[in-house]
């Protein structure tokens, strides 16, 4: 990776601070308040998944659409790089922002189930598949946005990725191989799991690599 | 041994749904300052981010410093230095970060120079770049190029939004870039007072299409408008050169393009007065010309 | 690489130096003329002396923001009028019939006749010969 695409990286991390620690900071808020009680665990798991949400949400606005709107793409543009380098250090740049507080918060999750004494801990693999899938669905929405330049096409994909992980804990969850061990004693790593967790990370990868190797090679880049 | 060309553009087309840019062709050699000129939606932007790479031709070739555009546009952009009039700094941080951002990817960056600038625009390295105005964010970016000396200049509109002052401060630093005559500098602009002062060659573009391209003097030499008194009855013969007739009564004015004695001659004592023509005057009179000559 | 300036300070003082020639965008003669009679005028009351050098092309060009190809014209005009002269690679110098250019240009002339002396050894030729073919060119200039 050369020094420009470094110096990119090392640039989105520092624009979007703010959202990196925002991000991290109320993870591990919403995991202090799934702390207390049942009823803080309800509210605080959905804090929780809004904060992640939230995070995905505000890095895929402001880190590809508006700069695109604001036009300062062309500043960057105009340093010594080729539209493949721009879209490689777009891509690791946005994602290392989400995921440095998606890791933050989600180990506290586990941390939060397998310490407290009232949470199953049957609950861990349901709670680390929804993290993954967490980070997928915002890997898709990167590449969706890298791909796309409609604006309405990106709000359409921020609608639906939202919708979502509602649909996806309602389906996950209902599946017997999960549901039956969700409230175990032990976190039990069944085929189910390893089923779904092998797909997302799938499509992690996916994510990840398509746009390098579409959105790279286009030729045409405003 | 001839100096390779700074910027060379042949035959290039780009096509879009409204508008084709079409046999396109450029040439601005090394210690040259060229003025592009022409309407809104006549093809300065897109001629220009053709050349930085930034869309690719339909057809036609493009070499920028010698690099073939847009595959190496990397390595060419080490020496480019490009600002539009579109451009902004990144969001959430200052000017004093984007200094040192660029210091940090350009060896050649001049901090004493950049300093001398940040002064002369009158910038304050810890302004932030979402409060900034138009004509600020322009000399922001106007300095953070000019402080690394990049050999090229592409410049879109670079006096949009600046106030009288600020224009002669930033032209002034473009015409030093000029003291060293391995610099050279293409900018695009509606000003054509400062284009017919300080370029030296003129590209016109009207429509997707060079409509003239040629020195400045030329065009200040051989544009003219000729006021003429014509007795009744006496009709004049047919003239080469003239671009355009306006007939009231006994009064006529003839714009030509290829201005000299013979033609002076060939008028004799008809003549009133001859006129020099301004770059705005010889600009609107060739494109209108142009798309009388290509039926629009 | 072109000259470095390390502070406003030393910008400002090479801009003063040829800040009295203004070029006016409202006048209706053309940049180079305007140039040209300023520059006319500063030898014309001897503020710029016979034999002084003009500044160089493109520093002109520089200081007054105009473009390169406008001061050449205006150089290559006054070096017509015969108010100027251009020594390849050295520059362009106020001319004078007296004085300091008058010895620049007899230094031109020495060397000219230098490299004539030293073909004309080689060739073979005696001072006679040398003197004759002299007179001879003279006479082919006024012919013209």
């Amino acid at each position: 990776m050369n020094i420009v695409t470094r110096k990119l990286v090392s640039k989105e991390l520092y624009v979007n601070r703010w959202f990196i620690a925002g991000g991290a900071f109320s993870g591990v808020v919403s995991v202090c308040v799934a702390a207390l009680g049942k009823a803080g665990f309800s509210v605080g798991s959905l804090m929780w998944i809004t904060a992640i949400i939230a995070l995905g949400v505000m890095l895929a606005l402001y880190g590809v659409m508006n700069e695109r709107k604001e036009r300062s793409m062309l500043f960057v543009l105009s340093l010594p790089l080729s539209i493949a380098d721009y879209v490689r250090a777009k891509m690791l740049g946005l994602a290392l922002c989400f995921f440095i507080p998606w890791l933050v918060a989600s180990v506290a999750a586990i941390v939060l189930v397998l310490a407290k004494g009232d949470v199953p801990d049957g609950l861990v693999p349901y709670t680390v598949l929804l993290s993954v899938y967490m980070l997928a669905n915002f890997l898709v929405l990167l590449c969706w946005t890298l791909h796309v330049n409609s604006e309405a096409w990106i709000s359409a994909a921020i609608v639906l990725t939202n919708m979502g992980v509602s649909i996806y804990m309602f389906v996950v969850g209902a599946q017997p191989g999960l549901q039956d061990h969700l409230y175990g004693p032990t976190p039990v790593w069944n085929q189910t799991a390893w089923t779904i967790l092998i797909v997302e990370l799938g499509v992690i990868v996916l994510a990840f690599t398509l746009p390098f190797l579409l959105a790279a090679r286009r030729r045409d880049f405003i | 041994m001839t100096q390779t060309k700074h910027i060379e553009m042949r035959g290039v087309r780009k096509t879009y749904p409204f508008f084709t840019l079409d046999d396109l062709s450029l040439d601005l050699e090394p210690g040259q300052i060229m003025g592009f000129v022409g309407a809104n939606g006549a093809g300065k932007s897109t001629t220009i981010r053709l050349a930085m790479g930034l869309i690719a031709p339909d057809a036609g070739d493009i070499r920028v410093l010698g690099h073939a555009i847009p595959e190496a546009q990397g390595a060419a952009k080490r020496d480019i230095g490009f600002v539009s009039s579109e451009m902004r700094l990144l969001p959430h941080t200052t000017i004093g970060w984007h200094m040192q951002f660029i210091s940090s990817i350009y060896p050649e960056w001049d901090a004493p120079y950049a300093e001398a600038l940040v002064k002369r625009f009158n910038l304050r390295p810890a302004q932030g770049s979402g409060g900034l105005s138009q004509g600020e964010q322009i000399k922001a970016l106007l300095m953070l190029t000019l402080a690394r000396r990049p050999r090229l200049l592409i410049l879109d509109e670079p006096t949009n939004g600046l106030d009288p002052v600020a224009r002669h401060e930033v032209m002034t630093e473009f015409m030093d870039v000029l003291r060293d005559d391995n610099r050279s500098i293409l900018f695009s602009s509606h000003n054509t007072v400062d284009v017919e002062r300080i370029s030296d060659r003129i590209t016109f573009i009207d429509r997707g299409r060079v409509v003239d391209c040629n020195d400045k003097e030329d065009f200040l030499e051989r544009w003219r408008r000729i006021h003429l008194q014509l007795p009744p009855g006496v009709t004049l013969p047919h003239l080469p050169g003239i671009v355009s007739r306006v007939v009231d009564g006994q009064f006529s004015t003839l714009t030509t393009n290829s201005y000299s004695d013979g033609l002076l001659a060939l008028l004799g004592n008809t003549v009133r007065d001859v006129q020099r023509m301004s770059l705005e005057e010889i600009f609107v009179a060739n494109v209108f010309h142009h798309r009388e000559a290509r039926g629009q | 690489m072109g000259l470095v300036f390390d502070s406003e300070l030393s910008i400002h003082c090479m801009h003063s130096m040829y800040s009295g020639i203004n070029i006016s965008q409202t006048d209706a003669r053309p940049m180079y003329l305007q140039i040209m009679e300023q520059i006319r005028a500063r030898i014309a009351v001897g503020d710029w002396a016979a034999g002084k050098e003009l500044p160089s092309i493109r520093a002109l060009a520089a200081a007054l923001s105009v473009s390169v190809i406008t001061i050449k014209r205006a150089y290559l005009d006054l070096e017509n009028e015969g108010v100027i002269f251009t020594r390849h690679g050295k520059g362009s110098f106020v001319a004078d019939v007296n004085g300091l250019a008058g010895e620049l240009q007899a230094e031109k002339i020495d060397e000219h006749l230098a490299a004539a002396a030293g073909i004309g050894r080689q060739l073979g030729l005696s001072e006679e010969e040398l003197a004759t073919r002299l007179r001879r060119a003279i006479r082919n200039l006024d012919k013209k």
